[in-house]
């Protein structure tokens, strides 16, 4: 090969590829919106994307898979948590993480500022982006039947969908506020005080660490028999 | 006379620096382990919180990495060019500017003043300060080469890389409202950079060392380093595509990104094979034997670290379910260490020496200090490599959920933890062998080729 062959892969290589790059960076452009929904990227969107820099989330975890790998990734924590969850978990993580293995910095973040994050987190997970990462597409799917048809679900899915976030049935879920089968031999509740306790737990409970859950009462009456039902099978198989 | 020009020795403080924050690096490193293998306290966690520690723990890496490129150019460049750097008062102005803010930014982390934007987490106006200190190096390093009588393929390559480079930070320093853009965007820095300008910056700074060390024919090297740099940056640049997978960006990506990207071992096999070539053909006798590990080592560790580990994961069906895991994280280590720390110590053990007066220097500390390293790293990345693995297949095969998953993280890192202590140990001794750099009592053979005959 001479010095001239060289020089000329040299150039032709670089520049196809800038060409190549530069041509699909103007179509990402023209794409994006459709894309990443843009319509809905309101000022309170933005305001909640600051906060996420502001508390440097994104170096323990990953959205859209990028960042530190210390903690969940938040690209569909909204599907898998919904808005109350969250909004108690970056105001009082030292409560939500009192007994788990890895903790999540107290950092001060007011009220306001964590409503403006959820607002970011549910336009981050409305994001085109191929149904990544794997394991929350269930939470994605269950969130969208769960406000469509909660009767056609199955009620397995249904009830660790919602409630897996923070508790866990036959080793599934994240175990933070215990495991539904136990919860179920213990607990005194009837079906209606279960379902307002699901809906508003301080009403029942006062000074319990969980959130108040968005369901609607038809749904929550569906998980409430479910987890009453824990209780008599467990009776009946002893 | 070893150093063939005074302004030479400005490249000194530079690779001192970058040795300090090496170490400080592998502390930080140690840290975040420890975080991953127990349950810490929440008091600490809210004040010292693991993001704290990954900001500083990869700022400090990209710190020291460009603190030792810039100090190779300016240690290459007036042999290259055959005349005195243009300004060496522009040279410590600049490496003032730059260690001021890395370290008022390394300190600012710790109280919480960020951009909370991964590796780029750099505050205004401190990464301006950056951009400044990158103008003045650009500023001399082209007025040097334009000075120049003798002109050469590499000084041009040398400054087109570390040109690309600069331009290619700039595009991290806005703020975008729309996540997806901004991490478009991001990739352009973090991407473009360690598979692009750094490449170029590498092969051209390899291709310098291989030649005064082997007396190499220059068109012979220089031929080797158009084929590389061109097969790097057209497999390179579209190669970004692989990171765009999962953004929300079109279907094309998947074919463009894989493609493109799982050609890019290609020039890092050429790489190997040339350097295997030019030690073989070498026209001078071996007077380091050390130096010659390190740029084995350099090409070998570069193979494997970036591009085996690299292509593993760079498919979509397999990055599907290895995106954002501890997978990344063996790969980001290996090909860190294996391409551009090994390419920093090539050219301190290169140059230190030169630097000092001696020729011929005492190696066998310096010896111990490369298997330690190099070693412990691999496993470092096995370990890393092992609980990737791991949490993939529990959190995404069986579904079991994140924190069941992480569990079993605190054992592997409770491993990384031990082996990152090795680690840290040959760190040590080699930087202390670095500092304390002696002459060896052995005579050196006499070279065939002189320096000189080359330029």
């Amino acid at each position: 090969m001479t010095g001239k062959t060289a020089r000329l892969i040299f150039w032709v290589g670089t520049l196809t590829s800038a060409a190549i790059f530069l041509w699909q960076t103007y179509d990402f452009h023209m794409q994006t919106p459709k894309f990443t929904h843009t319509d809905k990227l309101t000022e309170q969107v933005v305001a909640g994307k600051k906060v996420w820099h502001k508390y440097n989330c994104n170096d323990c975890h990953t959205i859209l898979g990028f960042g530190g790998y210390y903690a969940p990734d938040m690209t569909k924590a909204f599907y898998r948590l919904g808005e109350n969850n969250i909004a108690s978990i970056v105001q009082h993580p030292e409560v939500m993480y009192k007994n788990s293995f890895r903790k999540m910095p107290q950092l001060g973040v007011s009220e306001t500022e964590s409503r403006q994050l959820v607002s970011f987190l549910r336009w981050v997970g409305d994001i085109e982006n191929r149904h990544w990462p794997p394991q929350d597409e269930k939470y994605v799917q269950a969130y969208r039947l769960r406000e469509t048809q909660p009767q056609k679900l199955d009620k397995v899915h249904l009830v660790l969908q919602a409630c897996g976030g923070c508790h866990t049935f036959e080793h599934q879920g994240r175990n933070v506020g215990g495991d539904l089968t136990d919860i179920a031999n213990r607990i005194t509740y009837d079906r209606q005080t279960l379902i307002n306790y699901m809906i508003n737990p301080q009403s029942v409970r006062p000074g319990v660490a969980m959130p108040p859950q968005d369901v609607s009462p038809q749904t929550a009456g569906i998980i409430a028999d479910f987890i009453l039902s824990l209780k008599s099978t467990k009776e009946v198989s002893k | 006379m070893l150093i063939e020009y005074q302004s030479q020795r400005v490249s000194l403080w530079y690779f001192r620096l970058a040795l300090v924050l090496f170490i400080l690096q592998v502390i930080m490193g140690l840290w975040l382990s420890i975080n991953y293998a127990f349950t810490l306290p929440q008091e600490l966690v809210n004040v010292f919180p693991f993001s704290t520690a990954r900001e500083i723990h990869t700022n400090v890496l990209v710190a020291w990495m460009l603190l030792g490129f810039m100090g190779g150019t300016y240690y290459i460049l007036p042999p290259e060019c055959g005349r005195e750097l243009y300004s060496p008062k522009i040279a410590y102005a600049q490496l003032i500017i730059f260690v001021a803010a890395a370290v008022t930014a390394v300190v600012g982390f710790l109280f919480g003043w960020t951009r909370g934007k991964p590796l780029l987490e750099i505050p205004f106006p401190l990464n301006g300060l950056i951009v400044v200190a990158a103008l003045l190096f650009i500023a001399n390093v082209a007025m040097t080469i334009i000075q120049s009588k003798e002109k050469s393929a590499l000084q041009w390559m040398l400054l087109g890389g570390v040109t690309f480079l600069a331009v290619m930070y700039l595009f991290g320093m806005p703020f975008y409202r729309n996540l997806n853009t901004d991490y478009y965007y991001w990739w352009w820095v973090i991407h473009l950079w360690v598979e692009g300008a750094w490449e170029v910056v590498t092969a051209s700074i390899v291709a310098y060392i291989i030649m005064r060390v082997t007396g190499v024919d220059r068109k012979v090297v220089e031929k080797w380093l158009y084929v590389e740099t061109g097969l790097f940056l057209f497999t390179g640049i579209v190669g970004t595509g692989h990171h765009y997978y999962w953004i929300g960006a079109p279907d094309y990506w998947l074919w463009w990104g894989g493609v493109f990207s799982a050609l890019e071992p290609l020039p890092i096999v050429l790489m190997v094979v040339d350097t295997w070539m030019h030690v073989r053909e070498r026209k001078n006798p071996i007077v380091n034997p050390l130096t010659w590990y390190y740029i084995v080592g350099l090409a070998i560790y570069h193979l494997v670290g970036a591009g085996l580990w690299g292509f593993m994961h760079t498919l979509p069906p397999i990055n599907y379910y290895t995106h954002g895991s501890q997978v990344t994280v063996s790969h980001g280590h290996l090909a860190f260490f294996g391409a551009y720390a090994l390419l920093n110590l090539t050219i301190f053990y290169f140059a230190m020496p030169r630097l000092k007066g001696i020729n011929k220097y005492q190696d066998r500390l310096g010896k111990w200090g490369f298997w330690i390293t190099t070693i412990s790293m691999f496993l470092l990345g096995l370990v890393f490599g092992i609980a990737g693995i791991l949490q993939t297949y529990l959190e995404r095969f069986l579904d079991i959920g994140y924190s069941t998953a992480h569990l079993t993280m605190m054992f592997w890192f409770r491993v990384a933890f031990g082996v990152g202590l090795v680690f840290l140990a040959g760190v040590v001794i080699t930087v202390y062998h670095l500092f304390t750099i002696k002459p060896s009592s052995i005579p050196a053979p006499e070279p065939a080729v002189t320096p000189a005959a080359n330029i």
